[in-house]
């Protein structure tokens, strides 16, 4: 037989190319913006300037300043983190495998979750001061809804034929739980922890933008506070790079664990 | 030894309670391939699934090796699905040597026999393959491989190659055929395709259509071994199947026309 070309797919481009192709986009970004400041187009009090930015961020890192900051965040995050996904896969299982509590809960669940978070921080920081416990709280918020919906569908929608075979060759609940459900629980966990990690970062910092003395969001608060632009967007850059780490690590986890799985492209 | 004896079958649909068998009954004894036809939806599948303990049976009996079947799956029974049952999140040898692992077999001794039967089926090679990455022939021989490595005594067959294509179909009956000359387990085989249950069994149990009832057995007492492919191509085999088909047909019909009312 042979081959024909394929039409429909349009050709990924090589990655090298792209990669020219990125960096070439980001930095003709950067020119415009740095030329428009420079030449008054465009007004640096309020946007700055590439170069003003990179001698700030410089400059906290070489002074030692950023350190305890990002120090924060992730402390903040990651505890939140943690403390989420834990609760979130208890509760996940305790309604996966009891159809009261299920039934008991799932209204409550579905209002708690639709509830805007920012309107529970200003609770949080009443409640738990402006230290650490409130941003971590907050953290919980947003990521227990999304680990607990993953791990509840995880168990609750796994294939029966799957559930069958392990059953007909003779599974015990326990075989059943290790070799079926905890595995597909798993990859839903997988995919959504990727989402979680940047849920946590957001409401770190959005608990340290509405109250806190540290921290990546308290540097954006505090340059806007001063009117001071060139250090709202200091502070963003940093934020952003700090996600981007993060979630390029995470996507490479993930890969390693999801293996079996078909790639869709 | 499989004994049905006036097995009735009843689910609540959301339009009542719905009758997927009536008063079935019929025995497969030691050792024997017996297929089961039927129309599409005369409850073929539902049969197998009461006889692997899945569905707890509403009226009447069944026993495997002279035990009641009830309150949960048999011991020693081996079930092909006719959807693919591998899981995905194992390799084609994890998958196959999963029975042996549940029955704790030490791992090192797990591994050497599935590393066997995956040579067995015709997949030395694939054994670090998902089952994403195999092709549809493949997976149902690593289906088949997971299912006799534990040598079930008794062997339900749920259409299991009805998802392939013609050819493929053929040489994977005639692989069956030989792995079953060794193994010798008792078979129960569910289809709709009166030729491939001719060409593969000792005896061909005809179902009616909705609720299904036994219609009529015949014994197929054409000689072993024998070639699915060739064996197509005698008389006898023609006779037979004319006969049997004679008995079908009414019910296809029928099934049809239940199909096409609702």
């Amino acid at each position: 037989m042979k081959s024909s070309p394929d039409t429909r797919k349009p050709r990924k481009p090589e990655p090298g190319r792209l990669l020219a192709a990125r960096a070439g986009l980001f930095l003709a970004l950067a020119v415009v913006w740095e030329v428009g400041a420079r030449t008054g187009v465009i007004d640096p009090y309020f946007v700055s300037r590439p170069t003003r930015i990179a001698q700030t961020i410089a400059g906290w890192f070489a002074g030692g300043f950023i350190y305890s900051h990002i120090w924060a965040t992730v402390h903040e995050a990651v505890l939140g983190l943690a403390l989420g996904i834990l609760s979130g896969v208890v509760v996940g299982v305790l309604f996966a495998f009891s159809p009261f509590l299920s039934s008991l809960l799932q209204p409550l669940m579905v209002v708690l979750n639709a509830t805007p978070r920012i309107v529970l921080a200003p609770l949080f920081i009443v409640w738990l001061g402006i230290g650490l416990a409130s941003k971590v709280a907050m953290v919980v918020s947003l990521v227990f809804f999304i680990i607990f919906f993953s791990t509840y569908a995880g168990l609750r929608d796994v294939d029966v034929n799957l559930i069958n075979h392990v059953r007909v060759m003779g599974g015990s609940r326990r075989d059943l739980m290790r070799h079926v459900l905890l595995p597909s629980a798993l990859t839903w966990l997988f995919a959504s922890l990727r989402s979680c990690v940047g849920f946590a970062v957001i409401g770190a910092i959005l608990g340290e933008y509405l109250g806190a003395d540290r921290g990546i969001g308290w540097i954006v608060q505090y340059g806007e506070s001063l009117f001071d632009s060139n250090m709202v967007l200091s502070g963003l850059i940093v934020l952003m790079a700090f996600v981007t780490v993060l979630d390029v690590s995470l996507g490479w986890v993930e890969r390693r664990f999801s293996h079996w799985k078909q790639q869709a492209l | 030894m499989i004994v049905l004896e006036r097995v009735t079958q009843t689910f609540e649909g959301p339009a009542g309670a719905f009758t997927a068998v009536r008063d079935v009954g019929f025995s497969v004894a030691p050792g024997r391939f017996v297929s089961l036809v039927g129309p599409s939806g005369c409850g073929k599948s539902t049969l197998l699934g009461l006889i692997a303990g899945l569905t707890p049976v509403s009226e009447g009996r069944i026993a495997l090796g002279g035990r009641a079947v009830g309150g949960g799956v048999p011991p020693n029974i081996g079930y092909l699905f006719q959807r693919d049952a591998l899981l995905p999140w194992k390799t084609a040898l994890q998958n196959v040597a999963l029975p042996l692992v549940i029955r704790g077999v030490p791992s090192a001794d797990a591994r050497e026999r599935a590393l066997a039967w995956m040579k067995r089926v015709g997949l030395a090679g694939f054994e670090g393959y998902y089952p994403h990455q195999l092709s549809g022939g493949m997976r149902k021989r690593v289906s088949l491989a997971t299912t006799l490595i534990y040598e079930p005594a008794v062997l339900l067959m749920d259409e299991p190659f009805s998802a392939l294509d013609v050819q493929t179909r053929n040489l994977m009956e005639n692989e069956l055929l030989d792995l079953w000359a060794e193994t010798r387990n008792t078979v129960l085989f569910v289809t709709h395709d009166l030729e491939e249950a001719i060409a593969l069994s000792d005896e061909v149990v005809v179902l009616t259509a909705s609720p299904g009832r036994v219609k009529a057995s015949y014994p197929i007492p054409l000689a072993r071994p024998r070639n699915v492919i060739e064996i197509r191509f005698r008389e006898e085999f023609t006779r037979l199947y004319e006969r049997i088909w004679k008995d079908l047909r009414d019910e296809v019909l029928t099934g049809y026309a239940q199909a096409t009312k609702a």
